[in-house]
């Protein structure tokens, strides 16, 4: 905390002039904003609040294009069901404290959409058009760490709430925290906390484990967690980490490098298209034969694409559509009635993210910002299918379950299932205090009404 | 004395010459016209003029159209100030590509590395005005030895050098030197505090009711006509004519005994220097930066689009492909149509036909099509019979 007494670093300089820069804002907005804001201008206008008419915007920033444009459109599958269910009422809405199913603060909810382009800076620029132009109270999506950063850090200028969607870096939550964003999602740290037990318990202890890893913001943290818990947990030791970069489609020169016979495990620390041609690849090399394979963060599009070669590979997942608990089910009949397919855990996350920050307004009674930050920071909740959770008020993560995935077997996959549910690992047994792991070098930030 | 020089030395090159090929050598309206575009003040007070109307154009009248047919394909705040910030960095590239005749694809190298620069400069002052000032710096620096090795080469050659040069300082930006850059994470917290220090925020309205003009857009129009004034005084002096005769045929220049190497080093420098303002306002304008966005090689090939697009024989010509391009990525990719759905992704798609489109119909971009039909018009107005028996005989 008494660390940056010599240099000035960056989030200083920011923290002042957000400081001068909301005041700024809040002055502007006050000639602007006043007038017709219904019962509800007790606040000072601030970002889009007060929110003008008889709808609300909600503003959907999604991958339509680029490397996880398919993860896009199961985000935009979920948020389509969570908007009509806010509306109409149905599916969690019923379930859930607070929310009445016609709209949100009795305003009908509106979407608009953006395509981020997997690009950090479309993404920006669209968030800012539907920040600006269509007056969007919250913004949410993204899939890729790369872009929820740069969108939050954006939001967190603009006061607008920002709900991640797939993001599972450690910085999300960690070094580039904000305060107007709130990730539900599990990080690289917590794939660590639940995988290395079960490995260790599987495959053994004093193993030598060798890493690729895709070379971006994400693919670095989840090395470097995998390396901190392997190495704690099951006493492994690491041969060496090796980048690849980010959109590979050919690593038969970095698979060839793998020393066969002093590795153990072998760990791919790549998502999407990227992980559905290395491990393929790996496979195909016989690299399976000589040693254990892991994918330590499992995704459908990745299971689908490597789905001959998935059996019996490890790998962690945020939630899967076979748990057995109530609301699991219950998202799962709705999703299915509406797509006729089961949702993937990005669907998943996009629907919880949009109902959290409906409730949080309900409790709240108002839309203006930092009361709706302060109803989100610390909630307890349980109707998200994965148990208890807590949106933690010192880094805004979810402390919540991790679910450990075993690849089918070719003969038992059907379209829908694709990995089984090996363990479901209780948010008591990691976690990471506000004092520790990427949590220790978040700083959030202004609420904007100081 | 050189304005005499400039009009005398005008009219037998390029664009007197295509005007007055479609009016057909007559029309007294037309070399009057073209006379006036010639002129300097002329330039810069029509682009000023044309800068007073353009976001309320883009914003309010488009969203007002946008209100009645129930689609919003009006502008936001921000995106006024972003054409104009394009608009520079290929008002310098086309000096270079429709001028010169060398296509680099290696200008993202100069904007990022600028941006950056005026990223880094911020957190110590955190002045605009200064922060351009450092990231032109560092770009001029850099496009010397970039183009000292790459000029060596021709055509194909020269792109790829360009391109390599660039994509090096990506990976670089990505990788080891993200403890600069902040590497994929992307550098925020760039704070430029207004102007006159601190005492104007950027973000601040200009005309408290039409919130289309902030303090950015109004910094971002002085720099864009200053941007203008430049392009338009180096292309209209004799340096500028070699640049143009390079363009031609560099043999030429060569037996007249011009250092050919030595123009186009500096058309290449020149150019960074307009790409390096570019980066530095993006970066004041986005208050973010990101390896993809500053150095990755698409961005230069938007550079290249945005300049084929607009038109690449005139001076503006290529703001109106930025205009073209940035509406698209950042507007009609939002739009959704009644019976297709959603743009989004399709937004390149979109891009692409209007680019094929335009080079197709006016092979010299959207200026181009502009210049004929302005031609045309008065051309018809004036005296023309040519024209009224092409065009009005067959209407009528």
């Amino acid at each position: 905390m008494a660390r940056d007494t010599t240099t000035l670093s960056r989030r200083d300089v920011l923290k002042t002039s957000g400081a001068a820069g909301a005041a700024g804002l809040t002055g502007l907005a006050g000639c602007a904003g006043i007038g017709g804001g219904g019962g509800d201008s007790e606040y000072p206008a601030l970002g889009n609040y007060p929110v003008e008419g008889d709808e609300v915007v909600f503003g959907l920033n999604v991958p339509q294009s680029g490397s996880y444009s398919q993860e896009g459109e199961d985000e935009l599958r979920g948020y389509d069901l969570a908007v009509d269910h806010l509306n109409n009422g149905g599916g969690w809405v019923d379930n859930w404290d607070g929310l009445s199913g016609e709209g949100v603060l009795d305003k009908t909810v509106t979407t608009v959409e953006g395509d981020t382009a997997t690009d950090p800076d479309t993404a920006r620029q669209s968030a800012s058009r539907m920040i600006s132009r269509d007056n969007a109270i919250m913004v949410t999506g993204g899939s890729s760490s790369g872009v929820a950063i740069a969108v939050q850090g954006l939001c967190q200028e603009e006061n607008v709430i920002f709900q991640c969607c797939i993001t599972h870096s450690n910085d999300t939550t960690g070094s580039e925290c904000v305060r107007y964003s709130f990730r539900e999602m599990f990080n690289a740290y917590m794939t660590g906390q639940a995988l290395a037990p079960v490995l260790a318990e599987e495959y053994g202890e004093d193993l030598n484990f060798y890493q690729l890893y895709a070379d971006y913001s994400w693919g670095q943290t989840q090395q470097a967690s995998m390396e901190q818990f392997f190495t704690d947990v099951g006493g492994w030791n690491q041969i060496e980490s090796v980048p690849t970069p980010l959109g590979t489609s050919d690593y038969s020169s970095y698979l060839s490098d793998v020393p066969r016979d002093e590795t153990d495990v072998l760990v791919l620390n790549h998502y999407g298209l990227d992980a559905a041609n290395s491990l393929p690849q790996a496979i195909e090399a016989g690299l399976d034969e000589d040693m254990e394979i892991v994918v330590p963060l499992y995704n459908r599009l990745m299971a689908e694409a490597a789905s001959g070669s998935i059996g019996g590979i490890f790998g962690t997942a945020d939630w899967n559509w076979q748990l057995e608990d109530d609301a699991t089910q219950s998202f799962v009949e709705v999703y299915r009635e509406e797509y006729d397919r089961a949702p993937s855990y990005g669907a998943r996350i996009a629907y919880t993210q949009t109902l959290q920050y409906a409730a949080a307004v309900e409790r709240a009674e108002t839309f203006y910002p930092p009361e709706v930050i302060r109803e989100m920071e610390g909630v307890e909740y349980d109707g998200a299918g994965l148990g208890a959770e807590t949106m933690r008020a010192c880094d805004h993560q979810a402390q919540r379950d991790v679910l450990v995935m075993q690849g089918a077997t070719p003969e038992e996959q059907t379209e829908d299932k694709l990995l089984n549910i090996v363990s479901q690992t209780s948010r008591d047994d990691m976690g990471y205090a506000c004092d520790a792991g990427p949590a220790a070098e978040c700083e959030l930030g202004e609420y904007g009404d100081e | 004395m050189s304005r005499e020089d400039r009009v005398a030395g005008d009219e037998p090159v390029t664009d007197g010459g295509t005007v007055a090929d479609e009016s057909t050598g007559t029309g007294s309206g037309g070399s009057a016209l073209a006379r006036l575009r010639d002129r300097e003040d002329f330039v810069v007070i029509a682009s000023a003029a044309a800068l007073v109307v353009f976001p309320f154009l883009l914003i309010d009248v488009l969203g007002a159209i946008g209100d009645v047919i129930g689609t919003s394909i009006g502008g936001y705040a921000g995106l006024p100030s972003l054409v104009l910030i394009y608009g520079i960095i290929v008002i310098g590239f086309n000096l270079l590509l429709g001028y010169t005749g060398l296509l680099s694809f290696g200008h993202a190298a100069f904007f990022g590395s600028a941006a950056y620069s005026a990223a880094l400069f911020s957190q110590v002052v955190p002045s605009p005005i200064l922060m351009i000032v450092a990231g032109t710096v560092v770009a001029t620096l850099l496009a010397w030895p970039i183009g000292f090795v790459s000029i060596r080469r021709s055509g194909v050659y020269f792109a790829v050098l360009t391109l390599t040069f660039g994509q090096a300082l990506y990976f670089w930006a990505l990788g080891p030197g993200s403890w600069l850059t902040n590497g994929d994470n992307g550098f925020s917290g760039i704070e430029a505090h207004g102007l006159f220090v601190g005492a104007l925020p950027l973000d601040a309205q200009l005309i408290p009711v039409f919130d289309s003009y902030t303090v950015m857009y109004a910094f971002a129009s002085i720099v864009m006509l200053i941007a203008i004034w430049v392009g338009n005084r180096i292309i209209n002096s004799p340096y500028g004519l070699i640049f143009e005769a390079l363009g031609e045929n560099e043999e030429r220049v060569e037996f007249v005994g011009l250092n050919v190497f030595r123009y186009k080093l500096m058309a290449f420098v020149i150019s960074a220097v307009f790409a390096g303002v570019g980066g530095a306002m993006f970066t004041i304008h986005e208050q973010y930066i990101h390896p993809t966005t500053a150095l990755y090689w698409i961005q230069s090939g938007d550079f290249v689009i945005m300049t084929v697009l607009g038109g690449t024989g005139s001076l503006v010509g290529p703001v109106f492909g930025a205009l073209v391009f940035e509406y698209v990525a950042n507007v009609v990719s939002g739009v959704s149509l009644p019976v297709i759905g959603s743009i989004g992704s399709l937004w390149r798609f979109v891009l692409g036909a209007v680019f094929v489109f335009i080079v197709w119909v006016f092979p010299r971009g959207i200026y181009g099509a502009f210049a004929d039909l302005g031609a045309r018009i008065t051309g018809g107005g004036g005296d023309g019979e040519e024209p009224a028996a092409a065009d009005g005989g067959e209407a009528e």
